[in-house]
């Protein structure tokens, strides 16, 4: 259950975590939020999950101003502004036929399904600009996969546990591959993540 | 009238055993974008072949999982290794650095540090996105890396400088998933040795021992992680996470490594075994 106010507790002896403050749910609210522990004296980094928010310091110099800045993004919201992110992609995934049977529905439908939601960030982790995309139909929801695939090949577009995701990179992953992003780069080796908390991401269907 | 200056001098790879990578102080501040802090597995000893060399601590160096012939291409270079030991090579001169039986990697610094390019704040190799380092990759036979500048009034004998101590306990704070566990297993991490097993890597030290055990099923939340962080999947093998873990997870975690202590964890070599102390416990 997400507080009301953050309570900081230690994570090791160089983070802090809370749990996520419902007055910042939102994925906006989640941009906020990191946002502002990040631009504190002392803060390294923050993480944002969908139930906790982490605050990352150099043990010997703790961080300060962390209510503040809370209280701040609580009135002022983010600093910056959500972006949108079109993706076009094949519909021909490896898992497709799978997760078309899994779901009682045709592999155009899935199809369909996938491309006519728009999407929201709600997490960024597991990978270097791996985004947790949220507002999948819930026709869709299917669970992770008991056995993870050794190797998702990068641009692979998949879904497990609510989320869709396009993977940046080549890893094993538990997550049900139903397409293909065409041209998409999710991060570069000079500005990092294209993506974000709080994004919105459009997919095309080009097949 | 153009002025000629000498050909830099370049450190050649002629051999590399196991896994060979270009690491530095690690790249802060890009945990929200997924992308892991970074930085030598073991910061000391890594400090210690950069001083030894004159170099600031967190100067980008060779990091190897076993051993690496090196060589001195175009000029002579000076480097050192982890346990401070300095050489210099003339140019075309080499050396072989062997793995170690009693450490989990050994460094080899150079003076003027290795002058691969940055990539987000930080010169370290992070092989699941081909960033960092020298062309994001290992090491192999026959690369050469670019030298910084160097002034070669700066060596130190650092060789009697602090070393690490590698029989003595890592220092644990519990975790914040103490309800996901059942109450005896911080008893338990603290109470036996555990040893490291050969699946380690830079991502986290997987260890072997007593299960500890569990409340309940994975919630299939992710939450922020952090380095040093004591995950416990179902089957109650802990495991420590290291520089490149990934930025959320999934598991409890049941205690994290105190800072200080997460270099003499990871310097341990495999099968090695390891036990855990609370900061004022037994």
């Amino acid at each position: 259950v997400n507080g009301t106010s953050s309570a900081w507790r230690p994570f090791g002896d160089g983070a802090l975590w809370a749990s996520r403050p419902h007055e910042f749910e939102s994925a906006e609210g989640g941009l906020a939020l990191g946002l502002a522990l990040r631009a504190c004296p002392g803060v390294i980094d923050a993480v944002v999950t969908e139930e906790r928010v982490c605050v990352y310091f150099d043990p010997e110099a703790r961080p300060r101003g962390l209510e503040r800045a809370l209280e701040k993004a609580r009135i002022e919201g983010a600093s910056e502004a959500p972006r949108d992110l079109v993706v076009r992609v094949r519909y021909d995934g490896a898992d497709l036929t799978e997760v078309a049977t899994r779901a009682g529905l045709s592999e155009e439908e899935v199809s369909r399904l996938h491309a006519s939601s728009t999407y929201v960030v709600r997490m960024m982790g597991f990978l270097p600009g791996f985004a947790y995309l949220g507002g999948v139909d819930p026709r869709l929801a299917l669970p992770r996969r008991a056995v993870p695939r050794l190797r998702v090949e990068p641009g692979s577009v998949a879904i497990a546990a609510g989320y869709t995701a396009i993977y940046p990179f080549a890893s094993a992953g538990g997550w049900s591959r139903i397409g293909r992003a065409i041209e998409c780069e999710l991060f570069r080796n000079d500005t990092g993540a294209r993506l974000r908390l709080g994004d919105r991401v459009h997919f095309e269907r080009v097949g | 009238m153009e002025r000629m200056t000498a050909a830099r001098p370049f450190l050649e790879v002629l051999a590399v055993r196991g896994l060979a990578t270009v690491q530095d102080a690690g790249r802060p501040g890009r945990m929200h974008e997924g992308v892991p802090p970074g930085g030598v597995l073991v910061p000391e000893l890594a400090a210690r072949a950069n001083r030894a060399v004159g170099n600031a601590d967190g100067a980008a160096l060779i990091e190897v999982f076993g051993g690496v012939t090196v060589a001195a291409s175009t000029g002579a270079i000076t480097m050192a290794c982890e346990d401070g030991s300095t050489r210099t090579l003339a140019a075309g001169e080499s050396l072989e650095v062997k793995p170690l039986r009693a450490l989990r990697v050994r460094y080899i610094a150079v003076a003027g540090g290795l002058a691969v390019p940055d990539a987000l704040g930080g010169r370290g190799t992070l092989l699941v996105a081909c960033l960092g380092g020298h062309e994001g990759r290992a090491l192999r036979r026959g690369d050469r890396i670019p030298l910084g500048e160097f002034s070669d009034t700066a060596l130190r004998d650092v060789r009697a400088e602090l070393s690490l101590d590698l029989s003595r306990a890592v220092t644990v704070l519990p975790g914040h998933d103490g309800e996901r566990f059942e109450a005896d297993a911080l008893t338990t991490l603290v109470g036996h040795p555990f040893t490291i097993l050969s699946t380690s890597d830079r991502t986290g030290a997987r260890l072997d021992g007593p299960p500890l055990r569990r409340k309940g099923d994975d919630l299939g939340r992710s939450s922020p992680m952090v380095r040093g962080a004591i995950q416990v999947p179902r089957s109650g093998s802990p495991i420590v996470l290291g520089p490149d873990h990934p930025t959320t997870g999934g598991y409890p975690v049941l205690a994290v490594v105190a800072r200080a202590d997460v270099g003499q964890l990871f310097a341990r070599p495999l099968g090695a075994t390891v036990r855990f102390a609370l900061p004022h416990g037994p």
